[in-house]
């Protein structure tokens, strides 16, 4: 089994994690023994074949399930043991999300989609909210479609606007579901690109995918396989940057 | 071959879910079956024109309805044949006044009965179309005066009373103890205008009236070729105009203040005009029902193709065309809503059989049913039905079928969901569930208020003792009571009638096992009506701004028999019987309200009309408060004020007689008092006073009933309703929960949320809702009053429970979601 031991610099700490589900009578073993740590400012992609647990490990990194078993420390808190409000406070400053199909709420305007997660939060202004809004927007070069809805964008535009939601509260890590799964290969790339400048100016990312050059994009990749991590190891990419 | 595929297909899905399928074939079969047995009632009461025997509809030609009375009123015969010979608006007319008469006694063979008696111009039968099966009908020579009094018979009569021996035919039958000649029968079933049991010829005077009189005769018409009923009411509205201007005093009374006087109306409209807005709202609330039923099951049918919405998207992949695709929604909705329509149809004849029996037990005292009054399913119904059916399967098969057609089925094949709701979808939904908050309200509010209106008149308190009270109908016969107007003998003619009530009245006290009796124009309970009274000193400058009460004669010592008493002064005696003794006692509101400092006894009223005023009278007495007429009527007042009977002679009264022992034993005890006393005098519409009190309000609270049925209907329609809309809606948006949840929304915040917009589509529901409503109540309100308890329970308890219902119809299905670990909501299915 391959394990990746925990640092002082380490902002994600999965130790012997395991999650069952259960339906009627059948057990499924979705993850069994994870550990697995993510440092401050790390790129992460996660791979492996279709039902092998990785959105479900993505899942539990972003607090949207919890284990059957094992612990977790996240940006220093003991995640394992919070309650429902408190995981969801954590989620809102600690943790920005990217999704395969976007989910962007129709309802709401571009502006209102990405400030969505800031109205969660007390201690930011209106006008604060407003101006990292803004800078959301710009850094994904969304600003001129602030009011148009997710229906007048395309695919690639939506995705861009998730990734403002994602980025806009300055979460400490940014966890992103097959990010570009939904895009085509134009607009997967400019996502992908996206992403790579975010890590530039210090975003953690740990990103699912099941495209190898997505993959190799990030710094490290680990695979999963029946529910265990089964490889873990630093991409060229990496590599080339520690030489 | 597809198609028949599609139908298996359908009707597997139905098999698959049988409690789904039970569950929304319901819901049609009752909004439908509410709708056909509403349209077919009013259909049978109103909508469908009487005809006869003729292509053209027939018209009621009369005065103006009186709605503070709530009668119709008699127009002068003058008036009305000017119409037809002057102006040819109508094709022919014809006249009639109704009546009661005894038939038999008088040394006659036969036992006296009282039979409904309709007094006509001699072309009745030629305008119904309709001839007598034995002998003749009337000729224009029946009227002249001198000719020999005729009668002709119905099947009924001619049939129960007679046994159909034909032989009776030119025979002479007493009719109120005068001798007249039977000259024919007509065929069964026959009862024009309404409700005839026997028919006699008016005077020469009704039907060629050569001037202004006090008589009144009821018209009815065809209109001329040409000639529209709007033509008609317009110039009958100008010729009351121009009438107005000339109209000798006396006579002004005819045109009421509003400067109007003849009316014309579909003739079955006319008859039922007291009734009208009360249908009139019930077909409103019924076709409410329909839509809310039709909501409900597109509803359900929606929320069915959101959990279908993958296999659509899988079909939508193999290329089904996009007709075939809504043809294949459709089959569900033509299964359930046929099913639906035929049950529908079942139900509907129930309801019609049971308001038949209903009509029959509200009229069986006095045979007062009109003769169209028989309620079926006809052909127009049925073919109401089957439009329904169609409309109802296009309404509910076309929302799952837009929703199926406008999902991102691209999205829901590569994601394995249902994708976010569209921006159209749930704006589609928020519409659905403030269409179910206001459907629901209005149903609910009318169906509350009218019961709640309906059972308070049941319960109320008429002031009056009704256990072991018989009550019944005297009437004179009018040749051995007949008056000598304005003669010397007037009065003591007068005093003949009175003192045979009271002989009667002793006879009957003198029985053991009577207590009291009393004698009354109208008994309280029944009567009802604003009379204007001046005080003396106090008179108002208009007629109407004075106090007003409802007067009845009443005779001596009436009113320990119905449990009133004398609260001041005393009751009416001797001294109050003379010609131009003018005594009144008034009952304790008018006192309180109006003689405050008690000093009521000795004051003077008299009557305000219109135009002319009354002689005074001296206040005698105070009497303890009693209702005329039912709380539920408008024209109902707790005013009473009362005349002693004995110096009008009337030739019929109202009795009531405080018995113990058997109701039985106390008819057995009148008839023979009756039969002892005077054998001529006829005595009818024997019956309890719960039952005097009730009957008026039958029709009502039979219709109360059908509100009920609505109002149970309702609120089970609203409560699943607004659930499953609630719940459907916050099922498709718990993708967007996750999506918040993962953004770090709290628990609370998400309820919260929802809460809210919920509210809003309370707020906005309620609004319409109320709105309408309150629209409706004002319309309804025209002829029964809707006490403040029906009021505050309906205005204010109906939208609490609708709140209620929505509020929890929105927390369950969100708390559920809530409940849900985000990374199960945004995957959900």
């Amino acid at each position: 089994m391959i394990t990746t031991s925990a640092t002082s610099k380490s902002l994600v700490t999965l130790n012997n994690i395991k999650k069952v589900f259960f339906t009627d009578d059948v057990e499924t073993h979705a993850l069994n023994e994870i550990n697995l740590s993510i440092n401050k400012g790390e790129y992460l992609s996660i791979t492996g074949p279709s039902g092998c647990g990785k959105s479900t490990l993505l899942s539990l990194l972003g607090l949207l399930d919890t284990s059957t078993a094992g612990t977790y420390q996240l940006a220093g808190h003991e995640a394992s043991d919070l309650s429902r409000d408190e995981r969801a406070k954590i989620r809102n400053k600690e943790i920005g999300f990217i999704f395969q199909a976007f989910n962007l709420i129709s309802d709401l305007s571009v502006a209102e989609n990405v400030e969505l997660p800031l109205t969660y939060r007390s201690d930011i202004t209106k006008s604060q909210r407003a101006e990292m809004v803004k800078d959301a927007l710009e850094k994904v070069d969304m600003q001129h479609r602030a009011n148009h809805f997710p229906s007048q964008l395309s695919g690639g535009q939506q995705q861009r606007v998730a990734v403002a939601r994602a980025i806009a509260g300055n979460p400490s890590i940014i966890l992103a579901d097959e990010p570009t799964g939904n895009l085509d290969s134009k607009n997967a790339q400019v996502v992908m690109s996206l992403l790579d400048r975010l890590h530039d100016q210090g975003a953690t990312i740990c990103m699912v995918t099941h495209d190898p050059r997505s993959a190799a994009r990030a710094g490290r990749t680990i695979e999963v396989f029946d529910g265990k991590i089964v490889s873990d190891q630093l991409t060229e990419k990496s590599q080339a940057v520690v030489l | 071959m597809s198609v028949s595929l599609d139908i298996k297909y359908a009707a597997r899905l139905l098999a698959k879910k049988p409690a789904f399928t039970a569950l929304t074939v319901l819901i049609v079969a009752i909004g439908l079956g509410l709708t056909l047995y509403t349209y077919s009632l009013l259909n049978s009461l109103v909508f469908t024109p009487l005809t006869l025997n003729n292509d053209k509809p027939i018209y009621a030609v009369e005065a103006q309805y009186d709605y503070t009375h709530l009668s119709r009123r008699p127009a002068d015969p003058f008036d009305l044949y000017k119409l037809k010979n002057e102006l040819n608006l109508l094709e022919d007319l014809g006249v009639y006044q109704e009546g009661t008469t005894f038939v038999g006694g008088a040394g006659a063979n036969t036992a006296i009965r009282k039979f409904n008696s309709t007094y006509v111009s001699w072309n009745i039968f030629e305008f119904a179309g309709v001839q007598p099966i034995l002998g003749r009908g009337f000729s224009p020579e029946d009227h002249f005066e001198g000719a020999e009094p005729s009668v002709v018979l119905s099947y009924e009569v001619f049939q129960n009373y007679f046994r159909g021996d034909e032989s009776v035919v030119g025979t002479m039958v007493p009719l109120d103890a005068e001798p007249n000649r039977i000259i024919g029968v007509m065929p069964e079933g026959f009862a024009f205008p309404a409700i005839a049991e026997i028919w006699q010829p008016l005077p020469q005077v009704s039907v060629a009236a050569t001037e202004r009189s006090y008589n009144g005769v009821f018209g009815f018409a065809r209109l001329a070729d040409g000639v529209t009923l709007s033509q008609l009411r317009t110039e009958m509205d100008a010729y009351s105009t121009e009438l107005s201007t000339r109209l000798d005093e006396d006579m002004n009374w005819r045109i009421n203040t509003d400067g109007k006087y003849l009316s014309a109306e579909p003739f079955k409209k006319a008859a039922i005009t007291q009734y009208y807005s009360m249908f009139m709202a019930m077909f409103v609330v019924v076709f409410l029902i329909l839509l809310l039923a039709c909501i409900n099951v597109g509803n359900l049918l929606l929320a069915r193709v959101n959990q279908r919405f993958k296999e659509i998207a899988i079909r939508v992949a193999m290329g089904v065309p996009r007709k075939r695709l809504i043809l294949q929604m459709l089959w569900e909705s033509i299964f359930i809503c046929s099913i639906g329509g035929l049950l529908a149809l079942l139900l509907a004849a129930w309801g019609l059989e049971i308001s038949n029996q209903v009509f029959d037990q509200t009229y069986a005292v006095d045979n007062l049913k009109p003769f169209w009054w028989h309620v079926q399913i006809e052909a127009n119904g049925i073919f109401l039905l089957i439009s329904a059916v169609v409309a109802m399967i296009f309404i509910t098969g076309y929302i799952p079928a837009w929703r199926a057609l406008s999902g991102d089925f691209n999205a829901v094949l590569r994601d394995g969901t249902r994708g976010a709701i569209g921006k159209k979808a749930a704006q589609a939904s928020k519409v659905l569930v403030i269409s179910e908050i206001f459907l629901s309200c209005v149903v609910l509010m009318m169906a509350s208020i009218l019961l709640s209106t309906s059972y308070s008149a049941g319960i109320a308190d008429y002031g009056v003792e009704t256990e072991n009270r018989l009550t019944a109908q005297l009437q004179l016969p009018p040749v051995s009571f007949g008056i000598r107007r304005d003669t010397e003998f007037e009065h003591a003619d007068r005093l003949k009638r009175s003192a045979f009530y009271y002989a009667l009245k002793d006879e009957l006290e003198s029985q053991p096992n009577i207590q009291a009796v009393a004698m009354m124009t109208e008994l309280p309970g029944r009567g009802e009506g604003t009379s204007y009274y001046e005080i003396e000193g106090r008179e108002a400058p208009v007629y109407n701004e004075n106090p007003y009460s409802n007067n009845e004669g009443v005779a001596k010592d009436s009113w320990r028999a119905l449990g009133m008493r004398i609260i001041q002064g005393r009751d009416f005696d001797h001294r109050d019987i003379g010609e131009g003794v003018l005594s009144i006692i008034i009952n304790e509101s008018i006192a309180k309200e109006f003689f405050p400092d008690g000093d009521a006894i000795g004051q003077r009223v008299r009557r305000a009309n219109p135009g002319n005023k009354g002689e005074w009278n001296t206040i005698m007495g105070v009497v303890s408060d009693t209702f005329h007429g039912s709380t539920m009527r408008s024209s109902s007042t707790s005013y009473n004020s009362y005349h002693i009977m004995d110096n009008w002679g009337l030739f019929r009264v109202n009795m009531a007689m405080h018995y113990t022992g058997l109701q039985v034993e106390a008819e057995k005890t009148l008839l023979q008092a009756v039969d002892k006393v005077n054998t001529d005098v006829g005595v009818y519409h024997i019956q309890s006073y719960d039952n005097l009190i009730k009957q008026p309000m039958m029709l009502v609270v039979a219709v109360s009933k059908v509100f009920l049925l609505c109002g149970i209907i309702a609120a089970f329609l609203a409560a699943s309703g607004i659930y499953a809309v609630a719940s459907n809606s916050i099922s498709q948006r718990t993708q967007e929960i996750g999506v918040r949840r993962a953004l770090g929304s709290s628990d609370a915040g998400i309820m919260r949320l929802f809460m809210l917009q919920a509210s809003q589509q309370l707020a906005i529901g309620l609004t319409i809702g109320i709105g309408l409503s309150i629209w409706l109540v004002n319309f309804m309100s025209e002829t029964m009053i809707i006490n403040d308890l029906s009021y505050v329970l309906g205005m204010l308890g109906v939208p609490l429970l609708i709140i209620f219902m929505v509020l929890l119809a929105t927390f369950i299905p969100t708390k559920k979601v809530v409940l849900m670990e985000p990374s199960e909501a945004l995957h959900h299915d």
